[in-house]
């Protein structure tokens, strides 16, 4: 079977799986006796090996096998959870995030075989039955008897209510046929679900299928072992619909009978008066095909263990899960630019309308119109792009416990706001500076339990991570009670590494030093550690998120912790920009860094250290001449007002000078490319209306 | 691109586009072309090499565009009615634009007509080249677009 069409499928959802798995685990170590969680852990290590299975990863799937073996013995009550069991399973996960990692790279699941692992999954089975035998034993005992017991039964011990005692009694007086029949599955089968569908679908052709146990859901979603049985009507004789059921592949067995009126009625008398169940159960036999299971078991044993199997059943909680729809993030790539293409023609659309000056009132409310749909079109595709930031932080809780363990402190860490949304490529890029600065906050933020006594603060460590919507901006802090930044360690490092000189150390502010730290080549920890890198670290957190447009920022104070703030747009393809004219050419600044636009004597300029500042309500706010940083003769007469946007970089401000403001736009952003890399300043370019470009400035790098 | 006999088997054929850039006729492989346009408004980028003339707005995408004439040493450009820009499509560039004084034609080259160029690190022009082709209407020089394109250090 070629699988290779299923590659990408199953690498996502083994990440899903193993993702929850990491998660459930981690929760069961909090709270070892959570039976919902048991369960869930049970069903992704389940799903897993099922996949695994599916696509011929043989070692991934001996080793999910073993894991849900350990699993299926603590959920029947026969081993405890135990610290080493945890250590053990979080083992198993990175294991098997290997294996998908070689999937990814290779689609082979490579060599590894694991099996220390394995044999320590053995080992946590061989001991925990040990152990719980004695007391399971008793209560074990006559409930295996009464499945074993249940089990050749088959569709005997279908249970009916009284609408499908009605449909099968109506069917019974037409004369046509009801049936039962067990169907067995072949124990090396992958795919139980699609062979129990072709079953279905070869029986639908002749009957029609009344009762199945366990439920056509169940069975859909494999829930069942290697039996299930049905309940039919059908015009067909009995053998017709065995053969068709049989010439399925990977079906070991189906035996079948054919059930009268009495059996129909008594199935629900069942349950008032078990007693008279024997003999219709006895009855079905002898219409039973040889290669069928024993003859009827004594009816004693089947009055009781009916309905056992579906007891057991019932308790299995439907996970509950949206309707959604996988799509390639490239269909969704194209569609986005599509968006930005109609936003374009639009934009011309309303520059032909002014331009041709005949514009009558009917053709601007249909602009308008258009207008508010290529707005919330946009819009919506913005949200389809959107996801919350739950899949990158999730992995963060594990990293800290594992951080914990080899850090040898004592934290914690709380998060908040996961379902704060971002734009996919945004997300999935985050995660790399995010987990760069938690394990920062773990290994050079918090102080040992002693120290951490010392200082009168709690043992145990805080770290938190916060994230919010903040207008138009994503903001992620990361937070902790720790010791916060020491400046002078800073400055003396910073010193030592002729990173500044004595002098310029002398004169720098707290934030300036801070500063310092995203410098590159900066370590401050006393002993590099393979926790948090050799000094890789910040610059290149600091380098990312401006590649993803946004800023980091860092508050302080010694003794009591830091706060490391990311600010991140929402979108990146498509912006409200302020457009502007210098000399002949136009070019966009982003709306969202504008803070005021001033209108300014050309007197109130004033001159500090030989460079043009002005005074704005108590603020002194440099002056930086766009025409002189982008080589274009002003237009301007010297003597006329100055236009000046003022722009904001975290806590910064700047004036650019321009000539003309020529109004808002909604600009679609379009890479220079690599090739035009060198200019800093220019941060894209967008397509103006009548089809000229435009370059978009980059208010960040001006400042 | 040197090993020009290596890389097309003799008895093959090879397209170019016949380009002008003053008096000279250089050829351009037709495999690297992507389109060809009239000369357009450029926008001018800022703070780049002087060879990169800005960007213009081909079908919604913003492509870079360069002046051979400047990459090779020649005189600036001055526009004309002939003036193209030549969209190329390369490997490790992506997308981007030459202008040209004027496109004159397209001419099959048995692998066998085109000689390679020796090399000489005197001649500035010469490095951008990489073969010489024999047609009908006289000799070819053969760019190399890479060296072309290739950003100067």
């Amino acid at each position: 079977m070629d699988v290779s069409q299923y590659l990408e499928i199953f690498l996502d959802e083994t990440n899903e799986h193993l993702q929850n798995l990491n998660t459930q685990i981690l929760s069961l170590e909090q709270d070892p006796e959570n039976m919902d969680t048991i369960n869930e852990i049970f069903r992704a290590a389940h799903s897993l090996k099922g996949m695994a299975g599916t696509m011929g990863y043989k070692r991934m799937q001996t080793l999910t096998h073993d894991m849900e073996n350990v699993f299926s013995e603590v959920r029947n009550g026969n081993i405890k959870v135990k610290a080493d069991m945890i250590d053990v399973l979080f083992q198993c996960l990175d294991a098997l995030e290997e294996y998908n990692t070689n999937i990814r790279e290779s689609s082979d699941e490579g060599t590894n075989d694991n099996g220390a692992l394995i044999k320590r999954l053995n080992d946590i089975m061989s001991g925990g039955a040990g152990d719980s035998a004695a007391q399971a034993g008793q209560e074990q005992a006559p409930q295996a008897k009464a499945v074993e017991a249940a089990a050749p039964e088959g569709f005997a011990g279908i249970k009916l209510n009284e609408s499908q005692q009605s449909v099968l009694n109506e069917a019974l007086k037409q004369g046509k046929g009801v049936y039962g029949l067990t169907v067995k599955v072949q124990e090396s089968c992958i795919l139980k679900a699609a062979r129990a569908f072709l079953v279905f679908k070869a029986i639908e052709d002749t009957s029609e299928i009344i009762v199945s146990d366990p439920s056509s859901q169940d069975i859909e979603d494999e829930k069942f072992e290697q039996h299930f049985s049905l309940i039919i009507v059908s015009e067909a004789e009995l053998d017709e619909v065995l053969t068709a059921a049989r010439a399925v592949s990977e079906i070991e067995d189906v035996s079948g009978g054919v059930l009268s009126a009495e059996d129909v009625g008594t199935a629900v008398t069942e349950e008032s008066h078990a007693a008279e169940t024997e003999e219709p159960v006895a009855e079905t036999a002898p219409v039973q095909t040889p290669a069928e299971t024993p003859a009827a078991p004594p009816a004693e044993a089947a009055q009781t263990p009916a309905p056992a199997p579906a007891a057991k059943k019932a308790p299995v909680n439907k996970p509950v899960v949206n309707r959604t729809v996988r799509v390639d993030i490239e269909k969704l790539d194209t569609l986005m630019n599509l968006v930005s293409e109609l936003i374009i023609a639009k934009n011309s659309l309303v520059s032909a309308s002014a331009m041709s000056g005949n514009s009558s009132q009917a053709v601007n409310e249909q602009i308008e119109y258009l207008e508010s749909v290529t707005t919330s079109l946009h819009e919506s595709v913005m949200k389809v792009r959107m996801v919350p930031i739950e899949s990158t932080v999730n992995k963060f809780p594990r990293m800290v416990r594992d951080l914990q363990k080899k850090l040898g402190k004592k934290m914690e860490l709380y998060m908040s706001g996961e379902e704060t949304e971002l734009d996919r490529t945004v997300v999935d890029q985050i995660g790399d500076p995010l987990m760069h600065l938690l394990r920062n906050s773990a290994d050079h933020g918090l102080e040992s339990a002693e120290v951490r006594k010392e200082r009168g603060k709690p043992e145990v460590g805080s770290i938190f991570l916060d994230a919010y919507q903040d207008g138009n901006n994503v903001v992620i802090e990361v937070r902790d009670d720790g010791n916060g930044i020491d400046t002078k360690a800073v400055k003396n490092k910073a010193i030592e590494r002729g990173v500044i000189t004595p002098e310029q150390g002398e004169a720098m502010s707290e934030k300036e030093i801070i500063d310092l730290l995203f410098n590159a080549g900066f370590s401050t920890a006393k002993v590099v550690s393979d926790v948090s890198g050799r000094g890789v670290g910040l610059d290149v957190v600091k380098s990312m998120i401006e590649s993803l447009s946004g800023e980091v920022e860092v508050k302080s104070k010694l003794g009591e912790g830091s706060t490391w703030t990311i600010r991140l747009p929402l979108t990146l393809a498509i912006i409200q920009a302020l457009m502007v004219e210098i000399g002949e050419e136009k070019y966009a600044i982003a709306l969202g860094s504008i803070q005021t636009i001033e209108d300014i004597l050309p007197s109130d300029v004033k001159l500090v250290q030989a460079k043009e500042v002005i005074q704005l309500r108590d603020l002194v706010i440099p002056l930086i001449r766009l025409n002189e940083i982008l080589d274009i003769p002003s237009r301007k007469d010297p003597e006329e007002n100055l236009v000046v946007v003022v722009v904001k970089k975290g806590d910064k401000l700047a004036g650019l000078v321009v000539d003309e403001l020529i109004g808002q736009q909604e600009i679609v952003i379009k890479s220079l490319g690599k090739y035009i890399s060198k200019c800093k300043i220019i941060s894209g370019a967008t397509v103006l209306g009548d089809g000229e470009v435009a370059l978009i400035l980059d208010a960040n790098s001006l400042i | 691109m040197n090993e020009v006999e290596e890389l097309r088997p003799v008895g093959e054929t090879t397209q170019f586009i016949v380009i002008k850039l003053g008096d000279e006729q250089y050829g351009i492989d037709i495999k690297y072309i992507d389109n060809i346009v009239r000369m357009q408004h450029i926008t001018r980028v800022p703070k780049v090499d002087d060879y990169l003339k800005g960007v213009i707005n081909l079908r919604g995408e913003v492509i870079p565009v360069m002046s051979i004439r400047i990459k090779m040493g020649l005189e600036r450009d001055v526009e004309t009615k002939s003036s193209r820009i030549i969209i190329l499509k390369l490997e490790q560039q992506g997308t981007i634009g030459v202008i040209v004084d004027e496109v004159r034609e397209v001419v099959t080259l048995e692998n066998d007509r085109i000689e390679k160029v020796a090399y000489d690190s005197k001649d500035e022009k010469a490095n951008f080249l990489c073969g010489v082709g024999k047609s009908d209407g006289g000799l070819i020089s053969l760019l190399d677009l890479n060296a072309v394109v290739l950003e100067s250090v």
